[in-house]
């Protein structure tokens, strides 16, 4: 078996330059991020970390955007807009959309958005696929064939980029306590999140071998 | 529309009863001071309207339901004055700024939500008042226009800033501005209003659908032509005020006695929303946006006013010749407070059934004295509401609003 740094340095030699092929390049990286991920949820590790992530991200985006609280006083409370369809696509800010439904069970109340279900679900999937293959690739870097060092630092910016998405939310909702700054940069902090996370994604499918094991 | 509800009315009757012991509760027990330096404190009934806790939130309420204000007796929600599309009633002359049109329109910035993204209100339905349980120290926007008489909760407007409506036969737009604390009415003649999702001075601009002219709500004239319609046929309406009447900020108890047979907006809004929570804070009690805490100082104001004076509730008026401020605290602490905007004598006298004032022109600086029955200007007796003078539209604001729009402002008890 050859050291984790040889593998690194024969995957460097079989990566194709970006300059001299683009295209062939990205395509590698994709492969490899590939790989990454079907190796990552192959495993009970992966698999957890991923579901865990995911759903806690996704509540934690309701709980930040204000759809998910608990406000309500108990008992059982289902509201339904006279045109949930047409009314589910009218923006109110920047990656935020109407709600069609307002549902209280006990204490919680949950105003359902449809549209902000789609964007809350990708940006957690994202979040919680990025991590899985982080910690599988900090817990077992032979499985995922890449350095332990790697895997741990990739979890850095997925962390980071996920937590940028809501964090903001709060402020574009409320509409105060921001800078006028703050308030214009707001509109890129979903785009700025889905980059992040993506390039954290391909770089740690970059530093992975495709070889089968 | 489905709709199926189960509430908590015994609860609510419960904390309602209880909401006005927590209304008259001092400020001391939340750490809130008196938002003035006057020595002497209100009838501790009066606090709660200048930005002091109510400690009883009363929980949820139930505003559930509702009809069109046209299938009501006694409202008159259907149009009697007949308006052209597009057509605006506004103002003779145009309303005193502070700034010149360029520096109004060079200071809006976007309040991070889209056009309309806050939406309007454009199919109220209202309920009887006497079905309702609220809190006594629940905030409403009183109108009364011709006899019809309605309210609309501040728990609902936060989330929407307009409501298009039909009020005593005529088209009104009733606006809150929850950043400045501004409620206020316009006549909207054939067009609706909406939230253009811009700020200036932290406060609404509005536009309106017909022309996208876009109209400061605290300064009520259009100071510029949005891109959403053609762009020639707005510019007429540039430095043009829009005609107004008073909105009253008050509380359901002090609104629901003076005006028991009040309609109240229904949350049958339209929208799904969760009226039970304000995204900015919260009045009863007092927090977030709304506290007077230094650390909680707002932002994107035009002109920075003294730091931990900016929440101070002002009644503010204006003319065509320039502004005035009477400090709210003071004025019904002292029942009548006189200014002066140029060489005109204004007085304000306070309306303490309400907790709110009025303000008149008195030019010729008549003897304004509080009586029994109300006021007595010269010797002749009426309510503050109608007292034998000239009445200047007034109406609360935050200080710091206040001063952003007119920094020159004459101020009375501030």
């Amino acid at each position: 078996m050859s050291k984790p740094t040889e593998r690194r340095k024969e995957n460097r030699s079989d990566t194709p330059n970006p300059s001299e092929s683009p295209i062939r390049w990205l395509h590698d990286i994709v492969r490899r991020t590939r790989v990454a991920i079907q190796r990552a949820l192959g495993r009970r590790d992966g698999q957890f970390t991923f579901l865990a992530v995911t759903v806690g991200y996704l509540v934690t985006y309701l709980w930040a955007i204000r759809h998910l609280t608990f406000s309500g006083t108990g008992g059982f409370d289902v509201f339904v807009v006279e045109n949930p369809a047409a009314l589910a696509l009218r923006q109110r800010s920047a990656f935020l959309f109407e709600t069609v439904a307002r549902i209280e069970v006990g204490s919680v109340v949950y105003l359902l958005g449809p549209v902000n279900i789609l964007i809350g679900l990708c940006l957690a999937a994202l979040v919680g696929v990025t991590l899985a293959v982080s910690i599988v690739s900090w817990r077992a870097p032979a499985a995922c064939r890449i350095g332990a060092g790697a895997g741990a630092s990739a979890s850095i910016p997925g962390l980071i980029s996920g937590f940028a998405c809501c964090g903001p939310q709060l402020i574009v909702v409320i509409g105060l306590q921001a800078s006028a700054g703050l308030i214009a940069a707001m509109q890129w902090m979903v785009p700025l999140a889905v980059v992040l996370l993506l390039g954290t994604l391909f770089w740690v499918g970059s530093r992975v071998d495709p070889q089968p094991m | 529309m489905i709709h199926s509800r189960r509430r908590f009315l015994s609860a609510l009757a419960t904390t309602g009863l209880g909401g006005l012991a927590g209304c008259l509760g001092g400020s001391s027990d939340n750490g809130t001071e008196n938002p003035s330096n006057v020595s002497e404190t209100l009838p501790e009934d009066f606090q709660i309207d200048l930005g002091v806790p109510c400690t009883e939130t009363g929980g949820s309420i139930d505003l559930s339901g509702g009809t069109r204000p046209k299938e009501i007796e006694g409202a008159r929600g259907s149009p009697e004055t007949t308006y052209e599309a597009g057509e605006i009633p506004l103002r003779e002359t145009q309303l005193y700024l502070g700034h010149d049109l360029k520096t109004l329109v060079e200071n809006h910035l976007s309040g991070g939500v889209a056009h309309d993204g806050i939406p309007s209100i454009d199919q109220p339905k209202f309920v009887a008042g006497g079905d309702v349980t609220m809190p006594p120290c629940e905030r409403v926007f009183g109108v009364a226009i011709d006899g019809d008489v309605r309210a609309y909760p501040q728990r609902i407007l936060v989330g929407h800033e307009v409501v298009n409506d039909v009020v005593g036969g005529e088209p009104v737009a009733i606006t809150y501005c929850p950043l400045t604390g501004t409620a206020q009415g316009f006549y909207r003649g054939g067009v609706t209003f909406g939230v253009s999702g811009q700020l200036v001075n932290s406060n609404l601009i509005m536009w309106d659908r017909e022309f996208d002219v876009r109209w400061p709500q605290l300064a009520a004239t259009a100071i510029e032509v949005g891109g959403e319609r053609p762009t020639s046929r707005g510019e007429r309406f540039v430095g043009r005020s829009l005609a107004e009447f008073r909105v009253i900020w008050t509380t359901w108890d002090r609104w629901s006695r003076k005006h028991p047979d009040t309609l109240v907006l229904s949350e049958d809004t339209g929208f799904a929303r969760n009226y039970n929570r304000d995204p900015y804070g919260s009045y009863t009690p007092v927090s977030g946006h709304y506290a007077l805490e230094t650390n909680r100082r707002p932002k994107l104001p035009l002109v920075t006013a003294p730091e931990g004076q900016e929440k101070r509730v002002v009644i503010g008026a204006r003319t065509s010749e320039g502004a005035i401020a009477f400090d709210k605290w003071s004025l019904l602490k002292e029942s009548v407070l006189n200014g002066s905007i140029g060489s005109t004598p204004i007085v304000a006298v306070a309306d303490k059934e309400l907790a709110t004032g009025y303000v008149y022109s008195n030019p010729t600086d008549a003897e304004v004295r509080g009586t029994d029955e109300g006021y007595a200007v010269d010797g002749v007796s009426g309510p503050p509401e109608k007292l034998p003078l000239d009445e200047i539209l007034g109406f609360e604001a935050m200080w710091f609003a206040w001063h952003g729009y007119y920094p020159d402002t004459n101020r009375v008890g501030l």
